[in-house]
């Protein structure tokens, strides 16, 4: 019955007019956004595919996905077909779940179709890119190093970033090891450099450095000089050989000339083990976005069993965004928690005396951390990083994802009845 | 004792605006008893609370004070509404379906079958004429169509009471009389049929008992020969009787202390000659 009602409310949804200009929109975003011209990195216009799905079109879903459940329920009570259905042997909550459910599927649908259609357009162009970009079709799982040190001269330290001088002044060195687990597994390894260089010669863009990788168990190394950009990470390949299962890797690290600079922390390599799981990471990604959807759809229809159609839209448009800059406004309530602790760290105008300031706790601090407490947290639900890094996103990730949405999901449908039960339709 | 078809005790309905101020009291300690197989009127002005006392039984409202039974049961129950059929006072439905989409989710609603489902719908609208438009999606019916597919809705589960909310707003004399035809069908088949309206020429003709409401309190309820019957007098109705006789008979009844009040010959209704001629084009 519950499936009778999410039916019905899908075919309505698809019979309107606004879906058919939303998904025409989409469309042509999908067409004409990839027609404009990117950097000449081969793989900018794979990583442009990737934005315009899950950025514009998604956004461009969700707007259409909240207008049409926030809508639907007042639309009925509106209309009075909710008399048709409530006088049929179906339970209220069941009428709830049903348009839940409704628009669960239609956005199933939007994200099918588009998401297939992008990643179509995003096979064919990553056909023609050269090896060294295809990482971005690739998914990754990414290992921390399990030891860091600096051998020789540190140079200085500045704000925990340490910094070495070149010309064997003072080495980096990074240590990894228990990285390939399964010695079935033929995944190749990659190391990404991420660090910092500065050099005393004038303006340098780029420094030559010295990047050492050696086997500890099996006494193999690679030595190579490679030019190090101040904007970019640079990867070095290792293969699927230069990683054993009982590998302990030493990846060392200095610049190459005397009055070059690297600035590096612990994290700044990273080595990566390297699958071919493209498509499984962009599903897991599109099913992240999914879940996103589903919690905006149960808190939309939530809004809509009290409220009538236009509150309704904009209290669900003021949920999703407040739910997008939680942050910000978990951010904004420590900064007034913190004013009296840290002065500093408040802006000027704040630093005066101000006898606002004393009710501020109460006035804004309070409300805020109710707000940020209540709301629900959207940007949990951003996968397109991982995407664009071509990091495998982890199960964990999903599971969790998947968790507070049928936590948060449940906790809405269970408001969402007793209100509905307790409506009269005149 | 409680295997009345409908039963209401003390059934009262003030509406009340957003502060929860008192903007009217619909409904008045409403006592209803309606017996299973009858056709039943509920009549009364605009405004004198049928509606209200609909919307209270199917519980689309909650009642201020007072109970319900629809078949024995609380009208909470959500069981009951297995059994009952409802068309409400306009025809409140899906515009974007067709008749035979639309007629399928109600069934569906039932949990019909599919096989069962798909007969009934075709008959469905076989019996309420739509056959010529069951493709047409209901925003392009006509009101009187729409009327009929709501018609069509209401008994979809083969309801044993099926509470009808001014049934023949919109339809076509024709139409009128296939409703009158269709609620004595649905008394020979044993069903229980509440009628809201008020035209009283078309309850007249159909209605067992009937309760007149007026400012939602109850002013009358029984049967319509006790009400309508005047016991003083008699009407004759004779056929091929000459001039000669008719005198005759007047002096007749004249002797015997009767006052002749009008002798007339019975006329057809305007419906009646109107559906003769419709139904003599055809
Ligand atoms: N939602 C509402 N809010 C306030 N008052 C209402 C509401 N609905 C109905 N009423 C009032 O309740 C009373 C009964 O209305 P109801 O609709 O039951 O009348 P009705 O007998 O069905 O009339 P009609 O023959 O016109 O259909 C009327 O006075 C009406 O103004
Ligand atoms: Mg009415």
């Amino acid at each position: 019955m519950t499936l009778t009602i999410a039916i019905n409310t899908l075919r309505e949804a698809l019979r309107k007019k606004t879906l058919h200009v939303l998904i025409g929109l989409g469309l042509l975003v999908m067409l004409i956004l990839p027609a404009i011209p990117t950097t000449d990195e081969p793989d900018a216009q794979v990583k442009m595919m990737l934005v315009i799905f899950f950025q514009v079109v998604v956004l461009l879903c969700i707007t259409g996905v909240i207008f049409l459940s926030a809508t639907s329920l007042p639309c009925e009570i509106e209309d009075r077909t909710i008399y048709g259905i409530l006088s049929k042997p179906i339970a209220r909550q069941k009428v709830v779940m049903g348009k839940m459910l409704g628009f669960a599927l239609l956005s199933a649908m939007l994200l099918a179709i588009f998401g297939l259609l992008n990643m179509v357009v995003i096979q064919r162009l990553a056909s023609n890119l050269p090896e060294e970009y295809r990482g971005i079709v690739k998914a990754r799982t990414g290992f921390a190093a399990s030891q860091f040190d600096i051998q020789g001269k540190l140079h200085h330290t500045r704000e925990g970033i340490a910094w070495v001088e070149g010309g064997r002044a003072g080495i980096a060195r990074w240590t990894f090891s228990g990285l390939r687990k399964n010695p079935a597994n033929k995944a190749i390894f990659e190391a990404e450099f991420n660090l910092k260089i500065e050099s005393s010669r004038g303006f340098a863009d780029t420094i030559p450095l010295f990047v050492s990788v050696e086997d500890a168990n099996r006494h193999q190394w690679k030595t190579e000089v490679l030019p190090a950009r101040a904007d970019k990470p640079f990867i070095v390949k290792l293969g699927a050989e230069g990683v054993q299962e009982n590998s302990i890797l030493h990846i060392t690290v200095f610049p190459v000339h005397p009055a070059d600079y690297i600035g590096v922390t612990a994290k700044d390599v990273k080595m990566f083990s390297v699958q071919k799981g493209f498509v499984t990471n962009y599903a897991k990604a599109v099913v992240v976005t999914f879940l996103k959807f589903l919690l905006i759809v149960v808190i939309a229809v939530m809004g809509s069993t009290y409220l009538s159609a236009p509150v309704s839209i904009v209290s669900a448009f003021v949920v999703f965004l407040c739910g997008h800059t939680l942050e910000y406004i978990k951010d904004f309530s420590l900064l007034i928690q913190c004013h009296d602790m840290h002065e500093h760290a408040l802006p000027a105008m704040l630093k005066k005396p101000n006898t606002l300031l004393v009710y501020m706790d109460y006035l804004l601090k309070k409300p805020l951390e109710w707000i940020s407490f209540v709301l629900p947290d959207f940007k949990r639900f951003d996968s397109l990083k991982f995407l664009l890094k071509g990091i495998d996103i982890p199960l964990e990730t999903v599971g969790v994802s998947f968790g507070y949405t049928a936590l948060y999901a449940g906790i809405c449908l269970f408001i969402s009845a007793i209100i509905f039960k307790k409506r009269e339709f005149f | 004792m409680n295997n009345y078809a409908v039963r209401t005790e003390g059934l009262t309905k003030v509406y009340r605006d957003f502060w929860r101020r008192k903007s009217s009291s619909a409904l008045t300690n409403l006592n209803l008893t309606v017996e299973r197989g009858e056709i039943f009127g509920l009549l009364g002005p605009n405004g004198s609370g049928k509606t209200t006392t609909v919307k209270l039984l199917l519980g689309l409202l909650f009642p201020t004070s007072g109970k319900s039974w629809l078949l024995g049961n609380p009208s909470s129950d959500l069981t009951v509404k297995r059994k009952i059929g409802f068309l409400p006072e306009e025809s409140y439905l899906y515009k974007f379906l067709n008749a035979e989409e639309i007629l399928d989710f109600y069934a569906k609603l039932f949990d019909i079958p599919k096989k069962e489902r798909k007969r009934r719908v075709d008959s469905l609208i076989k019996d309420v004429g739509l056959i010529p438009y069951r493709k047409r999606p209901l925003s392009q019916y006509s009101k009187g169509m729409l009327r009929r597919i709501g018609l069509a809705q209401a008994i979809i589960n083969d309801p044993e009471l099926v509470i009808l909310d001014e049934p023949t707003s919109g339809l076509d004399p024709i139409g009128s009389r296939e409703m009158k035809d269709l609620i004595l069908e649905f008394k020979r088949q044993g069903k229980t049929v509440v009628l809201c309206s008020h035209l009283l020429a078309d309850v007249q003709d159909i209605c067992d008992r009937i309760a007149i409401l007026n400012k939602g309190v109850l002013q009358v309820m029984g049967g319509v020969k006790e009400l309508l019957s005047q016991r003083d007098v008699i009407e004759f109705m004779v056929k091929n009787l000459s001039e000669i006789d008719i005198q005759a008979v007047k002096s007749f009844i004249e002797e015997r202390n009767g006052d002749v009040v009008s002798i007339n010959h019975p006329s057809s209704t305007l419906e009646e000659l109107f559906v003769n001629i419709i139904q003599h084009h055809r």
